[in-house]
């Protein structure tokens, strides 16, 4: 038996093989048209990427707020503190300080708790903006890629 | 160095290297054309119906009636096309279409399993007809792996490297696959009349 014949048709032919060909040869395949009726349409391949994409963008953007939540109540509970002990006069100044110096201290420092929140508000702020921004900037990147032609593989 | 390019061009030369080549270049086209129906052209699909009818068409002849094979090879495209986007590798349509062909076949079995299956005799009318129905029939009566396997090669004209491509098999399984079973089918066409 010719095994290089049966395997790829080379080398010596072996007659058996050739006549079972000559003889099973009518059932051969015979090209005919493929009919695809008209409303039938070939769907799309969904890719997820994109959707993951904004969705992975809005998780970080929401992780981002909800830290910088945090911290803001963090940082603004103890002055918060400070500033209702601050009324209470240290025992250094009970009996020299007049209640006139004490009460500038008081506004004082009200206004350094004050300008230290507004600083730290700002900075927070610019944070979330960022945050923000890098979001908005990998939405459209999803969208371009949503837009742009479909690729397999 | 004279013997390395004589080598290399000896390698280039045989039918397995040509195969190969073939094969990977088909497996390309493969890719392409898929894409291109996944876009919409239905050319792309028809292109791709021309290329794996001949392995359904083979796939389902191993298994059901002849009369039945030409209106189940235009489902299974039909089908195909309707599912194309789930195929994940667009590279191995062959095995997927392949698969659905296998399946095809089972259903089938499965639905008409009271229904006698006379068609094969009837249409074969001329002596070289019913010649090719009865060794068919001995064909198909081999082990589920064989049939398949020498259906692709004895009737389709396929060579191994091009089944093994095709249907997704590795080439070392056709070859056995090949191998075993005309080893069978000579003895059955040894136990009926010979060639």
């Amino acid at each position: 038996m010719n095994d290089d014949y049966l395997w790829d048709k080379s080398g010596e032919p072996d007659p058996e093989i050739q006549e079972l060909e000559n003889i099973l040869a009518p059932l051969r395949y015979q090209p005919t048209p493929l009919e695809l009726p008209d409303d039938v349409v070939v769907r799309r391949k969904w890719n997820y990427f994109p959707l993951l994409a904004i969705a992975a963008t809005v998780l970080i953007a929401l992780l981002a707020a909800g830290v910088w939540l945090r911290v803001r109540t963090e940082k603004s509970t103890p002055p918060q503190e400070q500033a209702k002990s601050v009324p209470s006069v240290p025992s250094v100044y009970k009996e020299t300080a007049t209640p006139e110096v004490v009460q500038k201290k008081v506004i004082r420092k009200r206004s350094y708790v004050k300008r230290r929140e507004s600083q730290e508000a700002i900075a927070a702020k610019e944070q979330v903006m960022l945050a923000l921004r890098l979001a908005s900037e990998k939405l459209k990147l999803a969208q371009k890629q949503m837009k742009s032609p479909h690729k397999i593989g | 160095m004279h013997e390395l390019n004589a080598t290399a061009d000896m390698l280039l030369m045989k039918p397995q290297a040509q195969a190969a080549t073939r094969q990977s270049r088909d497996n390309g086209i493969e890719a392409v054309l898929v894409s291109a129906a996944l876009a919409g052209d239905r050319d792309g699909f028809g292109q791709l119906y021309g290329l794996f009818a001949p392995l359904v068409h083979g796939i389902l002849l191993a298994r059901v009636p002849r009369a039945e094979v030409d209106d189940l090879v235009q489902d299974i495209f039909l089908h195909a096309f309707k599912k194309l986007h789930t195929l994940r590798d667009a590279a191995a349509f062959g095995p997927w279409i392949a698969m659905i062909a296998r399946n095809r076949a089972v259903d089938f079995h499965r639905r008409s399993k009271e229904t006698v299956e006379i068609t094969d005799d009837v249409r074969g009318s001329n002596t070289s007809d019913s010649r090719a129905n009865e060794i068919l029939e001995l064909i198909r009566n081999l082990p589920d792996a064989y049939r398949e396997t020498l259906v692709l090669r004895l009737v389709e004209g396929m060579t191994g490297p091009e089944i093994a491509a095709r249907t997704g098999l590795t080439p070392a399984s056709v070859r056995v696959n090949l191998h075993r079973g005309m080893k069978l089918l000579r003895e059955k066409l040894g136990f009926t009349e010979g060639l």
